[in-house]
Protein backbone atom coordinates (compact mmCIF):
# COMPACT_ATOMS: atom_id res chain seq x y z
CA UNK A 1 0.00 0.00 0.00
CA UNK A 2 2.67 2.40 0.71
CA UNK A 3 4.62 1.62 -2.13
CA UNK A 4 1.29 2.41 -4.55
CA UNK A 5 1.01 5.43 -2.31
CA UNK A 6 4.62 6.32 -3.32
CA UNK A 7 3.71 5.74 -6.83
CA UNK A 8 0.58 8.17 -6.97
CA UNK A 9 2.33 10.89 -4.92
CA UNK A 10 5.46 10.81 -7.30
CA UNK A 11 2.90 11.46 -10.61
CA UNK A 12 1.16 14.11 -8.67
CA UNK A 13 4.32 15.68 -7.74
CA UNK A 14 5.69 15.17 -11.36
CA UNK A 15 3.07 16.66 -13.15
CA UNK A 16 4.34 19.93 -11.49
CA UNK A 17 8.22 19.07 -12.76
CA UNK A 18 6.47 18.39 -16.39
CA UNK A 19 5.13 21.34 -16.67
CA UNK A 20 7.86 23.33 -16.17
CA UNK A 21 10.65 20.63 -17.52
CA UNK A 22 7.90 21.49 -21.21
CA UNK A 23 8.58 24.97 -20.86
CA UNK A 24 12.18 24.25 -20.15
CA UNK A 25 12.24 22.01 -23.09
CA UNK A 26 10.37 24.57 -25.72
CA UNK A 27 13.11 27.18 -25.22
CA UNK A 28 15.65 24.96 -25.89
CA UNK A 29 14.24 23.67 -28.91
CA UNK A 30 13.15 27.18 -30.37
CA UNK A 31 16.38 29.65 -29.15
CA UNK A 32 19.15 26.61 -28.21
CA UNK A 33 19.36 27.52 -25.08
CA UNK A 34 19.23 26.71 -21.74
CA UNK A 35 16.81 28.70 -19.53
CA UNK A 36 19.28 28.78 -16.46
CA UNK A 37 17.40 31.00 -14.95
CA UNK A 38 14.29 28.57 -14.26
CA UNK A 39 14.63 28.02 -11.13
CA UNK A 40 15.54 31.51 -9.87
CA UNK A 41 11.77 32.64 -11.96
CA UNK A 42 10.17 29.74 -10.37
CA UNK A 43 11.27 31.50 -6.85
CA UNK A 44 10.25 34.61 -8.12
CA UNK A 45 7.01 33.42 -9.11
CA UNK A 46 6.75 31.53 -5.56
CA UNK A 47 7.81 35.15 -4.15
CA UNK A 48 4.82 37.06 -6.52
CA UNK A 49 1.89 34.55 -5.32
CA UNK A 50 3.21 34.64 -1.76
CA UNK A 51 2.74 38.70 -1.98
CA UNK A 52 0.16 39.07 -3.49
CA UNK A 53 -1.92 36.48 -1.58
CA UNK A 54 -0.58 38.57 1.50
CA UNK A 55 -1.65 41.52 0.73
CA UNK A 56 -4.95 41.13 -1.43
CA UNK A 57 -5.76 38.14 0.94
CA UNK A 58 -7.10 36.53 -2.38
CA UNK A 59 -6.65 32.31 -3.07
CA UNK A 60 -2.99 31.50 -4.35
CA UNK A 61 -4.81 29.97 -7.64
CA UNK A 62 -6.50 33.69 -8.27
CA UNK A 63 -2.97 34.89 -7.33
CA UNK A 64 -1.80 33.44 -11.11
CA UNK A 65 -3.75 35.78 -12.90
CA UNK A 66 -1.60 38.39 -11.87
CA UNK A 67 1.48 36.69 -11.25
CA UNK A 68 1.42 35.05 -14.89
CA UNK A 69 0.76 37.78 -17.04
CA UNK A 70 3.54 39.93 -15.48
CA UNK A 71 5.98 36.85 -15.48
CA UNK A 72 5.02 36.53 -19.48
CA UNK A 73 6.10 39.79 -20.00
CA UNK A 74 9.04 39.95 -18.41
CA UNK A 75 9.73 36.98 -20.34
CA UNK A 76 9.25 38.82 -23.66
CA UNK A 77 11.45 41.59 -22.19
CA UNK A 78 14.30 39.74 -21.48
CA UNK A 79 13.67 38.13 -24.69
CA UNK A 80 13.83 41.62 -26.62
CA UNK A 81 16.54 43.75 -24.49
CA UNK A 82 19.03 40.73 -23.64
CA UNK A 83 18.53 37.63 -25.64
CA UNK A 84 17.94 39.40 -29.19
CA UNK A 85 20.68 41.61 -29.43
CA UNK A 86 23.62 39.31 -29.41
CA UNK A 87 24.13 38.95 -32.63
CA UNK A 88 27.68 36.59 -32.48
CA UNK A 89 28.00 33.63 -30.05
CA UNK A 90 24.72 33.32 -29.60
CA UNK A 91 24.15 30.30 -27.44
CA UNK A 92 27.53 30.87 -24.93
CA UNK A 93 26.56 34.58 -24.57
CA UNK A 94 22.55 33.83 -23.71
CA UNK A 95 23.76 30.65 -21.58
CA UNK A 96 25.47 33.83 -19.45
CA UNK A 97 22.68 36.09 -19.81
CA UNK A 98 19.98 33.66 -18.25
CA UNK A 99 22.73 32.82 -15.56
CA UNK A 100 23.39 36.90 -15.13
CA UNK A 101 19.72 36.88 -14.80
CA UNK A 102 18.85 34.18 -12.19
CA UNK A 103 21.89 35.81 -10.00
CA UNK A 104 20.14 39.29 -10.49
CA UNK A 105 16.93 37.62 -9.45
CA UNK A 106 17.96 35.94 -6.21
CA UNK A 107 19.95 39.18 -5.28
CA UNK A 108 16.77 41.06 -5.41
CA UNK A 109 15.02 38.65 -3.75
CA UNK A 110 17.48 38.55 -0.98
CA UNK A 111 17.18 41.97 -0.55
CA UNK A 112 13.31 42.40 -0.49
CA UNK A 113 12.18 39.00 1.56
CA UNK A 114 15.43 38.70 3.10
CA UNK A 115 16.70 35.08 3.46
CA UNK A 116 14.28 33.65 6.49
CA UNK A 117 12.07 31.11 4.61
CA UNK A 118 8.50 31.44 3.78
CA UNK A 119 5.87 29.44 2.15
CA UNK A 120 2.62 30.65 0.26
CA UNK A 121 -1.09 29.40 2.77
CA UNK A 122 -4.35 28.83 2.23
CA UNK A 123 -7.16 27.43 4.29
CA UNK A 124 -6.68 24.19 2.57
CA UNK A 125 -3.39 23.35 2.44
CA UNK A 126 -3.08 20.53 4.69
CA UNK A 127 -6.25 18.74 3.75
CA UNK A 128 -5.99 15.98 2.62
CA UNK A 129 -8.19 13.57 -0.34
CA UNK A 130 -8.93 10.26 0.84
CA UNK A 131 -9.57 7.65 -1.86
CA UNK A 132 -10.00 4.06 0.35
CA UNK A 133 -6.92 3.76 2.45
CA UNK A 134 -4.85 6.19 0.53
CA UNK A 135 -4.34 9.70 1.29
CA UNK A 136 -3.17 12.75 -0.81
CA UNK A 137 -2.32 16.13 -0.06
CA UNK A 138 -5.07 17.77 -1.56
CA UNK A 139 -2.81 20.93 -2.86
CA UNK A 140 -0.82 17.95 -4.69
CA UNK A 141 -4.16 16.57 -6.76
CA UNK A 142 -5.18 20.42 -7.66
CA UNK A 143 -1.71 21.52 -8.68
CA UNK A 144 -1.26 17.94 -10.65
CA UNK A 145 -4.88 19.00 -11.95
CA UNK A 146 -3.66 22.37 -12.83
CA UNK A 147 -0.50 21.00 -14.92
CA UNK A 148 -2.64 18.29 -16.67
CA UNK A 149 -4.72 21.42 -17.99
CA UNK A 150 -2.19 23.55 -18.82
CA UNK A 151 -0.43 21.18 -20.72
CA UNK A 152 -3.44 20.02 -22.48
CA UNK A 153 -3.52 23.66 -23.81
CA UNK A 154 0.81 23.87 -24.66
CA UNK A 155 -0.21 20.63 -26.55
CA UNK A 156 -3.46 22.71 -28.26
CA UNK A 157 -1.20 25.57 -28.21
CA UNK A 158 1.35 23.02 -30.36
CA UNK A 159 -0.32 20.67 -32.42
CA UNK A 160 -3.58 22.96 -33.45
CA UNK A 161 -2.54 26.47 -34.17
CA UNK A 162 -0.96 28.48 -36.84
CA UNK A 163 1.16 29.54 -34.31
CA UNK A 164 2.00 26.29 -33.11
CA UNK A 165 3.08 25.27 -36.44
CA UNK A 166 5.57 28.17 -36.47
CA UNK A 167 6.61 26.95 -33.30
CA UNK A 168 7.40 23.75 -34.28
CA UNK A 169 9.12 24.76 -38.18
CA UNK A 170 11.69 27.25 -35.44
CA UNK A 171 12.50 24.10 -33.64
CA UNK A 172 13.35 21.87 -36.55
CA UNK A 173 14.98 24.54 -39.04
CA UNK A 174 15.36 28.16 -37.93
CA UNK A 175 16.51 29.50 -41.08
CA UNK A 176 14.13 27.17 -43.80
CA UNK A 177 11.07 28.60 -41.18
CA UNK A 178 12.54 32.63 -41.84
CA UNK A 179 12.29 31.35 -45.74
CA UNK A 180 8.71 30.56 -45.66
CA UNK A 181 8.22 33.75 -43.93
CA UNK A 182 7.56 33.16 -39.99
CA UNK A 183 9.05 35.68 -38.09
CA UNK A 184 11.28 33.31 -36.01
CA UNK A 185 12.04 36.40 -33.31
CA UNK A 186 8.57 36.59 -32.79
CA UNK A 187 8.37 32.87 -32.14
CA UNK A 188 11.56 32.73 -29.69
CA UNK A 189 9.93 35.95 -27.91
CA UNK A 190 6.52 34.85 -27.52
CA UNK A 191 8.22 30.79 -26.17
CA UNK A 192 10.32 32.29 -23.72
CA UNK A 193 7.18 34.48 -22.42
CA UNK A 194 5.68 31.30 -22.55
CA UNK A 195 7.72 29.30 -20.51
CA UNK A 196 8.64 31.73 -18.10
CA UNK A 197 4.84 32.43 -17.84
CA UNK A 198 5.01 28.90 -16.36
CA UNK A 199 7.30 29.46 -14.27
CA UNK A 200 4.74 31.37 -12.45
CA UNK A 201 2.53 28.90 -11.94
CA UNK A 202 5.44 26.81 -11.36
CA UNK A 203 6.58 28.96 -8.45
CA UNK A 204 3.09 29.29 -6.77
CA UNK A 205 3.01 25.22 -6.72
CA UNK A 206 6.54 25.12 -5.17
CA UNK A 207 5.60 27.74 -2.63
CA UNK A 208 2.68 26.41 -1.34
CA UNK A 209 4.32 22.47 -0.79
CA UNK A 210 7.66 23.56 0.08
CA UNK A 211 9.10 26.23 2.59
CA UNK A 212 11.25 28.43 0.22
CA UNK A 213 13.73 31.12 0.09
CA UNK A 214 15.86 32.97 -2.39
CA UNK A 215 18.39 30.00 -2.84
CA UNK A 216 15.86 27.15 -3.36
CA UNK A 217 16.46 27.44 -6.59
CA UNK A 218 19.34 25.54 -7.00
CA UNK A 219 17.76 22.16 -6.20
CA UNK A 220 15.09 22.91 -9.06
CA UNK A 221 17.29 23.74 -11.76
CA UNK A 222 18.92 20.88 -11.28
CA UNK A 223 16.05 18.76 -11.19
CA UNK A 224 14.99 20.26 -14.13
CA UNK A 225 17.63 19.94 -16.14
CA UNK A 226 18.46 16.12 -15.22
CA UNK A 227 14.55 15.58 -16.46
CA UNK A 228 14.90 17.62 -19.76
CA UNK A 229 18.40 15.75 -20.33
CA UNK A 230 17.24 12.16 -19.53
CA UNK A 231 14.19 13.02 -21.94
CA UNK A 232 15.97 14.22 -24.13
CA UNK A 233 16.23 18.25 -25.43
CA UNK A 234 14.03 19.54 -27.20
CA UNK A 235 11.12 16.88 -26.92
CA UNK A 236 7.85 17.94 -24.59
CA UNK A 237 6.87 14.46 -24.61
CA UNK A 238 10.36 13.13 -23.52
CA UNK A 239 10.15 15.74 -20.35
CA UNK A 240 6.34 14.83 -19.09
CA UNK A 241 7.81 11.49 -19.36
CA UNK A 242 10.93 11.67 -17.43
CA UNK A 243 9.44 14.12 -15.12
CA UNK A 244 6.91 11.60 -13.62
CA UNK A 245 9.42 8.52 -13.82
CA UNK A 246 12.27 10.55 -12.20
CA UNK A 247 9.67 11.64 -9.32
CA UNK A 248 7.94 8.06 -9.09
CA UNK A 249 11.36 6.26 -8.68
CA UNK A 250 12.40 8.79 -5.90
CA UNK A 251 9.22 8.17 -3.67
CA UNK A 252 9.07 4.50 -4.38
CA UNK A 253 12.93 3.99 -3.33
CA UNK A 254 12.24 6.45 -0.53
CA UNK A 255 9.83 4.06 0.81
CA UNK A 256 11.38 0.94 0.30
CA UNK A 257 14.59 1.44 0.86
CA UNK A 258 15.69 5.14 2.11
CA UNK A 259 15.06 8.76 1.52
CA UNK A 260 18.73 9.12 1.02
CA UNK A 261 18.87 6.99 -1.77
CA UNK A 262 15.74 8.19 -3.71
CA UNK A 263 17.84 10.89 -5.94
CA UNK A 264 20.49 8.99 -5.46
CA UNK A 265 19.08 5.98 -7.34
CA UNK A 266 17.46 8.08 -10.06
CA UNK A 267 20.68 10.05 -11.17
CA UNK A 268 22.38 6.10 -11.46
CA UNK A 269 19.43 5.43 -13.86
CA UNK A 270 20.27 8.68 -15.67
CA UNK A 271 23.68 7.96 -15.90
CA UNK A 272 22.84 4.82 -17.48
CA UNK A 273 20.01 5.95 -19.69
CA UNK A 274 22.38 8.59 -21.33
CA UNK A 275 25.66 5.64 -21.61
CA UNK A 276 23.11 3.83 -24.07
CA UNK A 277 21.32 6.93 -25.10
CA UNK A 278 23.07 10.17 -25.42
CA UNK A 279 20.47 11.74 -26.49
CA UNK A 280 18.37 11.01 -23.77
CA UNK A 281 15.40 8.94 -23.83
CA UNK A 282 13.01 10.53 -26.79
CA UNK A 283 15.47 13.53 -28.17
CA UNK A 284 16.82 13.18 -32.02
CA UNK A 285 20.44 12.94 -33.37
CA UNK A 286 21.01 16.10 -35.02
CA UNK A 287 17.41 17.07 -35.60
CA UNK A 288 17.90 20.82 -36.76
CA UNK A 289 19.33 21.61 -39.78
CA UNK A 290 21.16 24.42 -38.52
CA UNK B 1 13.53 42.09 -63.08
CA UNK B 2 15.75 41.50 -60.29
CA UNK B 3 19.26 44.15 -60.09
CA UNK B 4 22.11 44.06 -58.46
CA UNK B 5 24.76 47.37 -58.32
CA UNK B 6 27.86 47.36 -56.95
CA UNK B 7 27.09 44.86 -53.59
CA UNK B 8 29.59 44.18 -51.00
CA UNK B 9 28.42 41.75 -48.58
CA UNK B 10 30.10 39.11 -45.99
CA UNK B 11 29.70 37.47 -42.82
CA UNK B 12 31.53 39.56 -40.64
CA UNK B 13 35.36 37.94 -41.80
CA UNK B 14 35.52 40.36 -44.86
CA UNK B 15 33.27 40.90 -47.28
CA UNK B 16 32.95 37.56 -49.95
CA UNK B 17 30.83 39.27 -52.34
CA UNK B 18 33.13 42.19 -53.94
CA UNK B 19 31.21 44.26 -56.08
CA UNK B 20 28.95 42.58 -57.78
CA UNK B 21 27.04 43.66 -60.54
CA UNK B 22 23.98 41.74 -62.02
CA UNK B 23 20.66 42.13 -64.07
CA UNK B 24 18.34 39.20 -63.82
CA UNK B 25 15.87 39.16 -66.81
CA UNK B 26 12.03 38.21 -66.50
CA UNK B 27 11.05 35.02 -67.73
CA UNK B 28 14.64 33.78 -67.77
CA UNK B 29 16.58 31.02 -65.99
CA UNK B 30 19.79 32.30 -64.55
CA UNK B 31 22.49 29.95 -64.15
CA UNK B 32 25.34 31.30 -61.99
CA UNK B 33 28.56 29.00 -61.59
CA UNK B 34 32.10 29.48 -60.12
CA UNK B 35 34.22 27.38 -57.66
CA UNK B 36 33.71 27.07 -54.06
CA UNK B 37 33.95 29.93 -52.16
CA UNK B 38 33.31 32.58 -55.41
CA UNK B 39 30.11 33.70 -53.53
CA UNK B 40 27.41 31.91 -55.12
CA UNK B 41 25.06 31.06 -51.98
CA UNK B 42 25.79 34.47 -50.12
CA UNK B 43 24.56 35.90 -53.73
CA UNK B 44 21.32 34.05 -52.71
CA UNK B 45 21.26 34.76 -49.36
CA UNK B 46 21.29 38.75 -50.02
CA UNK B 47 18.42 38.15 -52.66
CA UNK B 48 15.95 36.69 -50.10
CA UNK B 49 17.30 38.76 -47.02
CA UNK B 50 19.47 36.31 -45.41
CA UNK B 51 22.51 38.50 -45.29
CA UNK B 52 22.44 42.49 -45.70
CA UNK B 53 24.70 43.86 -47.76
CA UNK B 54 27.23 45.89 -46.82
CA UNK B 55 27.35 48.20 -49.62
CA UNK B 56 25.47 48.51 -52.70
CA UNK B 57 21.77 47.76 -54.20
CA UNK B 58 19.80 45.17 -54.38
CA UNK B 59 15.96 46.12 -56.30
CA UNK B 60 13.65 43.75 -57.63
CA UNK B 61 10.75 45.63 -59.89
CA UNK B 62 12.53 48.79 -59.28
CA UNK B 63 11.97 48.46 -55.54
CA UNK B 64 14.87 48.70 -53.19
CA UNK B 65 14.91 45.21 -50.90
CA UNK B 66 18.45 45.58 -49.55
CA UNK B 67 18.40 44.27 -46.04
CA UNK B 68 15.12 43.97 -45.72
CA UNK B 69 13.56 40.81 -43.99
CA UNK B 70 13.36 37.66 -45.53
CA UNK B 71 9.46 38.13 -44.74
CA UNK B 72 8.72 40.85 -46.54
CA UNK B 73 11.12 40.11 -49.49
CA UNK B 74 8.62 37.15 -49.44
CA UNK B 75 5.63 39.08 -49.71
CA UNK B 76 6.97 41.29 -52.36
CA UNK B 77 7.31 37.57 -54.73
CA UNK B 78 10.76 35.76 -54.26
CA UNK B 79 11.18 32.48 -52.96
CA UNK B 80 14.30 30.76 -52.02
CA UNK B 81 14.69 27.22 -51.89
CA UNK B 82 18.01 26.56 -49.54
CA UNK B 83 20.88 24.15 -50.96
CA UNK B 84 20.83 21.89 -47.86
CA UNK B 85 17.08 20.04 -47.27
CA UNK B 86 15.11 22.66 -45.77
CA UNK B 87 11.96 20.65 -44.95
CA UNK B 88 10.49 20.45 -41.34
CA UNK B 89 11.15 16.69 -41.09
CA UNK B 90 8.69 16.19 -38.35
CA UNK B 91 5.84 17.81 -39.49
CA UNK B 92 3.76 16.19 -42.55
CA UNK B 93 4.20 16.58 -46.01
CA UNK B 94 1.00 18.51 -46.30
CA UNK B 95 2.03 20.59 -43.25
CA UNK B 96 5.41 21.91 -45.03
CA UNK B 97 3.45 22.57 -48.17
CA UNK B 98 1.33 24.73 -46.45
CA UNK B 99 3.67 26.31 -44.22
CA UNK B 100 4.70 27.70 -47.96
CA UNK B 101 1.43 29.81 -47.81
CA UNK B 102 2.08 31.14 -44.09
CA UNK B 103 1.87 34.54 -45.37
CA UNK B 104 -1.41 34.26 -46.56
CA UNK B 105 -4.49 34.73 -44.24
CA UNK B 106 -7.34 34.01 -46.75
CA UNK B 107 -8.14 29.88 -46.31
CA UNK B 108 -9.67 29.64 -49.57
CA UNK B 109 -6.58 31.42 -51.62
CA UNK B 110 -4.25 28.75 -49.40
CA UNK B 111 -6.30 25.79 -50.47
CA UNK B 112 -6.93 26.61 -54.23
CA UNK B 113 -3.18 27.31 -54.28
CA UNK B 114 -2.96 23.51 -52.58
CA UNK B 115 -4.80 22.19 -55.20
CA UNK B 116 -2.96 23.47 -58.22
CA UNK B 117 0.40 22.56 -56.99
CA UNK B 118 -1.13 19.17 -55.98
CA UNK B 119 -1.83 19.57 -59.63
CA UNK B 120 1.55 19.92 -60.94
CA UNK B 121 3.25 17.51 -58.88
CA UNK B 122 1.13 14.50 -58.15
CA UNK B 123 3.78 12.24 -56.80
CA UNK B 124 3.27 14.64 -53.38
CA UNK B 125 -0.60 13.96 -53.65
CA UNK B 126 -0.11 10.03 -52.26
CA UNK B 127 2.28 11.33 -49.49
CA UNK B 128 0.72 14.15 -47.39
CA UNK B 129 0.32 12.30 -44.26
CA UNK B 130 3.77 11.18 -44.24
CA UNK B 131 6.60 13.09 -42.10
CA UNK B 132 8.88 14.90 -44.47
CA UNK B 133 11.96 13.09 -43.06
CA UNK B 134 10.45 9.67 -43.95
CA UNK B 135 10.69 10.58 -48.14
CA UNK B 136 13.89 10.30 -50.35
CA UNK B 137 16.31 12.92 -51.17
CA UNK B 138 14.25 13.79 -54.43
CA UNK B 139 10.73 13.61 -52.64
CA UNK B 140 11.83 15.92 -50.51
CA UNK B 141 13.26 18.25 -53.29
CA UNK B 142 9.69 18.07 -55.06
CA UNK B 143 8.03 18.89 -51.69
CA UNK B 144 10.67 21.90 -51.43
CA UNK B 145 9.68 22.73 -54.55
CA UNK B 146 5.93 22.57 -54.18
CA UNK B 147 6.44 24.46 -50.76
CA UNK B 148 8.01 27.29 -52.70
CA UNK B 149 5.38 27.68 -55.09
CA UNK B 150 2.18 27.86 -52.50
CA UNK B 151 2.68 31.79 -53.02
CA UNK B 152 3.20 32.22 -56.49
CA UNK B 153 6.24 33.86 -56.78
CA UNK B 154 7.80 36.02 -59.76
CA UNK B 155 11.12 34.94 -59.07
CA UNK B 156 11.94 31.39 -57.41
CA UNK B 157 15.76 31.31 -55.86
CA UNK B 158 17.31 27.84 -55.47
CA UNK B 159 20.41 26.91 -54.47
CA UNK B 160 21.82 23.96 -55.83
CA UNK B 161 18.64 21.60 -56.58
CA UNK B 162 20.45 18.89 -57.91
CA UNK B 163 23.09 18.40 -54.81
CA UNK B 164 22.79 14.86 -53.41
CA UNK B 165 19.89 13.47 -55.88
CA UNK B 166 20.72 10.67 -58.02
CA UNK B 167 20.60 11.87 -62.24
CA UNK B 168 17.23 10.62 -62.81
CA UNK B 169 16.22 12.65 -59.56
CA UNK B 170 18.09 15.69 -61.07
CA UNK B 171 16.55 15.62 -64.31
CA UNK B 172 12.75 15.48 -62.50
CA UNK B 173 14.65 18.69 -60.90
CA UNK B 174 15.93 20.47 -64.07
CA UNK B 175 12.45 19.46 -65.24
CA UNK B 176 10.58 21.16 -63.13
CA UNK B 177 12.57 24.20 -62.88
CA UNK B 178 11.57 24.27 -67.06
CA UNK B 179 8.17 24.17 -66.11
CA UNK B 180 8.67 27.01 -63.77
CA UNK B 181 9.58 28.87 -66.58
CA UNK B 182 6.83 28.04 -68.57
CA UNK B 183 4.35 29.23 -65.81
CA UNK B 184 5.70 32.54 -66.50
CA UNK B 185 8.25 32.43 -63.38
CA UNK B 186 11.77 33.81 -63.55
CA UNK B 187 14.45 31.74 -61.74
CA UNK B 188 17.68 32.45 -60.35
CA UNK B 189 19.72 29.24 -59.26
CA UNK B 190 23.17 28.00 -58.72
CA UNK B 191 24.70 25.00 -59.84
CA UNK B 192 27.47 23.03 -59.43
CA UNK B 193 26.96 20.51 -61.88
CA UNK B 194 27.97 23.69 -64.78
CA UNK B 195 27.35 21.44 -67.51
CA UNK B 196 23.18 20.78 -66.38
CA UNK B 197 23.11 23.97 -65.43
CA UNK B 198 24.08 26.08 -67.73
CA UNK B 199 22.37 23.66 -70.55
CA UNK B 200 19.19 24.56 -69.00
CA UNK B 201 19.50 28.54 -68.32
CA UNK B 202 18.73 30.88 -70.97
CA UNK B 203 21.63 33.18 -69.13
CA UNK B 204 24.62 32.33 -67.42
CA UNK B 205 26.84 34.08 -64.76
CA UNK B 206 30.17 33.33 -63.88
CA UNK B 207 31.32 34.42 -60.12
CA UNK B 208 34.96 34.32 -59.29
CA UNK B 209 36.44 35.41 -56.42
CA UNK B 210 33.01 37.57 -55.24
CA UNK B 211 32.79 39.65 -58.40
CA UNK B 212 31.12 38.73 -61.70
CA UNK B 213 33.60 37.26 -64.39
CA UNK B 214 31.53 36.84 -66.97
CA UNK B 215 27.70 36.88 -68.75
CA UNK B 216 26.17 35.49 -71.73
CA UNK B 217 23.24 32.93 -72.54
CA UNK B 218 23.61 29.77 -71.34
CA UNK B 219 25.38 28.38 -74.71
CA UNK B 220 27.87 31.24 -74.45
CA UNK B 221 28.99 30.47 -71.34
CA UNK B 222 29.74 26.91 -71.71
CA UNK B 223 31.03 27.33 -75.32
CA UNK B 224 33.41 30.14 -73.43
CA UNK B 225 37.04 28.89 -74.26
CA UNK B 226 38.08 30.88 -70.32
CA UNK B 227 35.12 28.92 -68.92
CA UNK B 228 36.53 25.41 -70.39
CA UNK B 229 39.78 25.37 -69.15
CA UNK B 230 38.60 27.42 -65.71
CA UNK B 231 35.41 25.70 -64.62
CA UNK B 232 35.13 22.21 -66.98
CA UNK B 233 39.01 21.04 -65.99
CA UNK B 234 39.39 21.43 -69.84
CA UNK B 235 37.62 18.00 -70.43
CA UNK B 236 35.85 20.05 -73.38
CA UNK B 237 38.99 20.67 -74.65
CA UNK B 238 40.00 17.12 -74.51
CA UNK B 239 36.13 16.34 -75.99
CA UNK B 240 36.76 18.63 -78.95
CA UNK B 241 40.08 17.16 -79.68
Amino acid sequence: MLVLQAIIEGVLVGGFYALMAAGLTLVFGVMDIVNFAIGALIVLGAYLSYSVCNHLHIDPFLSLLITTPLMTGLGMFIYVFLIKPIKTNRVVMSLLTMFAVATLIEGILDICYNSGFVQIHASYINNSLKIGKLNFPLIYVLSFLLSVFLLGCLFLITYRTKFGRSLRASMQNPVAARLVGIDTDRVSMITLGIGIGLAAIGGMVFGTTNAFNASSSYDIISRLLVIVILGGFGSVGGALVSAIFMLVIQDVVAVVWSPVWGSTTFYMILILVLLVRPQGLFGKKGVRAQ
Amino acid sequence: MLNLKGVFAGYGGGDILRGVDLNIEKGSITCVVGPNGAGKSTLLKVVSGLLTPRLGEVTFLGESIAGKSPQSILKGGIVQVMQARSLFPDLTVRENIELGAFLINDQKLVQKRFDEIMDQFPMVKDRLKDKAGSLSGGQQRTVEFARALMLDPALVVLDEPSMGLEPKAAASMYSYVRQMREHGRTVLLVEQNVRAGLGLATHGVVLEAGRVRLTGTGKEILENPQMKVLYLGGSTQQEDA
